[in-house]
């Protein structure tokens, strides 16, 4: 699964980036050039899945692709997809990711839900003391405080909880053993959980790709849960699906601006670099619908340069710059987070 | 109030464990104290129950932070709500409020850092406490295995404060490390209890090859005839994995147990051995795990230990229960290069030692040598302390030392693979103690007839299959 989702992204980068930029969209790093490829690209399932993948890891695998002839590597660090590798991403199935709106949160709803099963499963079998399965402070306090809350000693709680975890796990479309693989990472009273290694060789695949499928099906499930009633899930995945889809600091460069400052004035109060102030305002032209970016391309720039982007099968800004005139790198930059004319 | 009742009263508990007793009221004359008990024998208690009775907070101080959670856990399950950890994972209104109301806590528990704090200094000084607690006492020796320099700071504050009792705890510690807590902590003409180390019911095998390759074959037919529940010692993560795939693949329950893994993944599987879905564990030496499993009958060691502290530490998780259990440890010729490698590979060298002050020099931070990970923790922490101390050339003649004195302690530990006379004696006259009684099987130089200890391993035991979703959510939450 690694390997395939890999392949997805270098497609979708098209040649146009180092494979450093795989990398960083996995590990969910969050600057301005990373932000733009996700919008550039359309890679929002893939942000933030593994963040804390090993760089070995991640180079062992573009090893194995040139190997495969899937890619050829050049020395500035950029690769080119061969015909091989296209057809093999071509033939990767469409994962259901959303680490856009995650981020790695994901596993905060994990460890809550986690220890609440743990608590009611011994609970029910009348055993007092255990040893957490999340040594985490705040989410044993979280967690304390939603039992309390729900007057867990009735078993009222565990029935409730039961129904929406059913319900909301069949209505998930992946397959029964990705649904077992997460069940068998909970654990309660005489019901140990099963190690990554345990789960991955029964599966008959690579760690890393159980913990993937492991990731996906939790996207999924908190997607379930964020679209329809689900009361206590909902309440288990509280504050954990991200609103704010531009940076804090993108956040600041956004309200100077609309108060009428210029961009040589936003450098000045908030001490930045031009070039930093300049990547806030391409963050906004992709991900706030509302900001225009008339005041620095005309309408008629912007179609030259998507016309330009099409004619030559590119995203590169350095090609768009030799083909537009007269246009700098930032506007360039903000045609195309903007989208399509 | 008596003792006894005092026990009963706090915990429900009729008897005292032997040495709790003894030390309990030592502190209670306001004697200092150095106590060596091993893990799992109470410990803990004789600070808790001192506590209740004086009436005073208890300040605990303790290095390993995994450590402190245990212990504050275990003391919430008994229903004690007055207890706090200083520490590192404290958001700031957490501990400024934990700060604030600090007397009224009856346990405080906090690290080497957090107790130098001049403000927490400040605090605690201002607190009547009725005992001070040093846990995991043995880090205070450099000569330690696990020395850590935040601790001799801690003995220089001692000095200074009109301080409680101390009571120092270690699961482990030579007489030459005794002598240096006691030192280092300033402690007053203490009071030392010393648990037997001597274990009646663990018979000490050992097996000698010629090739080590004949290890890997031996340790094979040994697990396949003979009963676990076990514990397989190794030197490193790598040949851990490697062993637990053997296993795996000749049928037997077995998991590897490292910090390579998850804290959930440890979790996992101790609680799968404890519950007998698995039979043995494939762990490192280095690693020290907290499971507490009584009916473990067999520790092998694959290789020798870094040292005699470390074996009989690791040879004392078997046969908790009182049972006979075995502890096999086996022996190839230049074994200890490879414990000699591994217990130097650690320390910082020269050249960390020059790095470090050519980046003072050029006014640079020498943390980032631990950024750029030139070498551990562990490493950098006794490097940054002592040069703040002492010259280059003094820390270097200091490191000098501490490897001869590391290589020193695999020699001892390699006598125990050559000698031709008792084994158990000898394991217990390392630790200043002399062995009342042999038992029968007593050691491989003894005379040691397994299969009167070891039982015979029954076949095919029971795998544990997956069950479905549904099943395994249902069993998890309604019990059914």
């Amino acid at each position: 699964m690694f390997h395939q989702i890999l392949l997805q992204i270098f497609q979708k980068l098209n040649n146009e980036r180092t494979i450093s930029a795989a990398y960083h969209i996995l590990r969910g790093k969050r600057s301005g050039q990373t932000i733009q490829d996700i919008g550039l690209f359309q890679l929002h399932p893939f942000f933030g899945l593994l963040a804390k993948l090993p760089r070995p890891t991640f180079d062992n695998a573009v090893k194995l692709f040139s190997q495969y002839s899937w890619l050829d590597m050049q020395e500035s660090g950029h690769y080119s997809l061969k015909k091989l590798g296209l057809q093999r991403a071509e033939q990767t199935p469409t994962f259901l990711f959303d680490g856009w709106h995650y981020r790695g949160n994901e596993h905060i709803f994990f460890a809550r839900l986690s220890l609440i099963v743990q608590s009611l499963s011994y609970q029910n079998a009348g055993a007092r003391s255990f040893s957490p399965i999340s040594r985490d402070v705040t989410i044993q306090s979280w967690v304390r405080s939603f039992l309390l809350k729900h007057n867990y000693q009735d078993r009222h709680l565990q029935e409730q909880l039961l129904v929406e975890c059913e319900r909301a796990l069949a209505e998930l479309p992946q397959a029964d053993p990705n649904k077992q693989l997460v069940l068998y990472r909970l654990s309660g009273h005489n019901l140990p959980g099963w190690t990554w290694q345990q789960l991955a060789s029964e599966r008959k695949e690579a760690v890393l790709d159980s913990q993937l499928a492991f990731i996906e099906l939790l996207h999924t499930l908190l997607n379930e849960v964020h679209q329809k009633g689900y009361p206590l899930l909902s309440e288990i995945a509280e504050g954990l699906r991200v609103k704010a889809l531009i940076t804090d600091s993108a956040q600041q460069t956004a309200y100077l601006y609309e108060q009428g400052y210029s961009i040589e004035q936003i450098v000045q109060i908030r001490k930045l670099k031009q070039s930093t102030i300049e990547d806030h305002l391409v963050e906004l032209a992709m991900y706030e619908p509302n900001f225009s970016i008339g005041s620095f391309v005309s309408y008629e720039e912007a179609e030259k340069v998507w016309q330009a982007s099409k004619q030559y099968q590119t995203k590169k800004l350095k090609t768009l710059h030799e083909v537009v005139e007269g246009m700098s790198y930032f506007q360039l930059k903000l045609i195309l987070a903007k989208g399509e004319v | 109030m008596e003792l006894e009742q005092a026990l009963a009263k706090y915990f429900g508990y009729t008897t005292f464990r032997p040495g709790q007793r003894e030390v309990i009221e030592a502190i209670l004359q306001e004697k200092d104290v150095i106590a060596l008990l091993p893990t799992g024998m109470g410990k803990s208690l004789c600070y808790q129950l001192s506590g209740y009775i004086l009436q005073k907070p208890v300040l605990i101080v303790s290095p390993l932070l995994s450590l402190m959670q245990d212990q504050v856990e275990e003391l919430k399950r008994f229903g004690e709500k007055r207890v706090v950890a200083l520490n590192s994972f404290l958001t700031i209104t957490e501990k400024r409020y934990a700060m604030h109301f600090l007397e009224q806590y009856r346990f405080i528990f906090t690290s080497p850092e957090m107790l130098l704090q001049p403000q927490v200094q400040e605090k605690l000084s201002q607190i009547k406490l009725g005992l001070i607690v040093v846990d995991e006492a043995h880090c205070i020796s450099q000569w330690g295995f696990d020395f850590r320099p935040d601790y001799l700071r801690i003995g220089q504050w001692f000095s200074q404060v009109n301080r409680p009792p101390v009571l120092a705890l270690s699961a482990t510690a030579t007489e030459k490390v005794v002598k240096d807590i006691s030192k280092t902590l300033s402690l007053n003409n203490p009071f030392e209890f010393m648990y037997d180390v001597d274990r009646p019911n663990i018979h000490i095998g050992r097996v000698t090859f010629e090739d080590k390759a004949d290890k890997a074959q031996w340790i094979l037919q040994h697990i396949k005839k003979t009963a676990g529940p076990g514990i397989l010692y190794l030197s490193s993560r790598k040949r851990a994995e490697q062993y637990c795939e053997v296993l795996i693949q000749a049928g037997i329950r077995t998991a590897a147990y490292h910090a390579g893994h998850g804290a959930e993944d440890r979790q996992f599987i101790q609680q799968q051995f404890i519950d007998g879905e698995l039979d043995w564990i494939v762990a490192t030496n280095a690693f020290g795990m907290g499971i507490n499993k009584p009916d473990i009958r067999q520790i092998i060691h694959e290789t020798m230990p870094a040292n005699v502290e470390n074996y009989m530490q690791e040879i004392g998780r078997a046969g908790r229960d009182g049972q006979p259990a075995i502890a096999i440890l086996l022996y190839s010729e230049g074994d200890e290069e490879l414990a000699k490698f591994v217990v130097t590979g650690d320390l910082p060298t020269s050249g960390h030692v020059e790095r470090y002050q050519e980046l003072l020099n050029q006014h640079l931070q020498p943390s980032q040598m631990l950024k750029n990970g030139e070498l551990s923790e562990t490493a950098y922490r006794v490097l940054d302390f002592w040069l703040q101390q002492e010259s280059v050339e003094q820390v270097k003649a200091r490191l000098n030392q501490l490897a001869v004195e590391k290589y020193r302690a695999v020699d001892e530990m390699k006598k125990v693979t050559q000698t031709k006379d008792c084994i158990r004696a000898q394991l217990v006259g390392y630790f200043g103690q002399k062995l009342q009684k042999k038992p029968e099987n007593c050691c491989e130089n003894c005379g040691i007839h397994y299969d009167e200890i070891n039982k015979v391993r029954l076949e095919e035991e029971r795998k544990i299959e997956m069950i479905s979703w549904e099943s395994r959510l249902k069993l998890l939450l309604m019990g059914i």
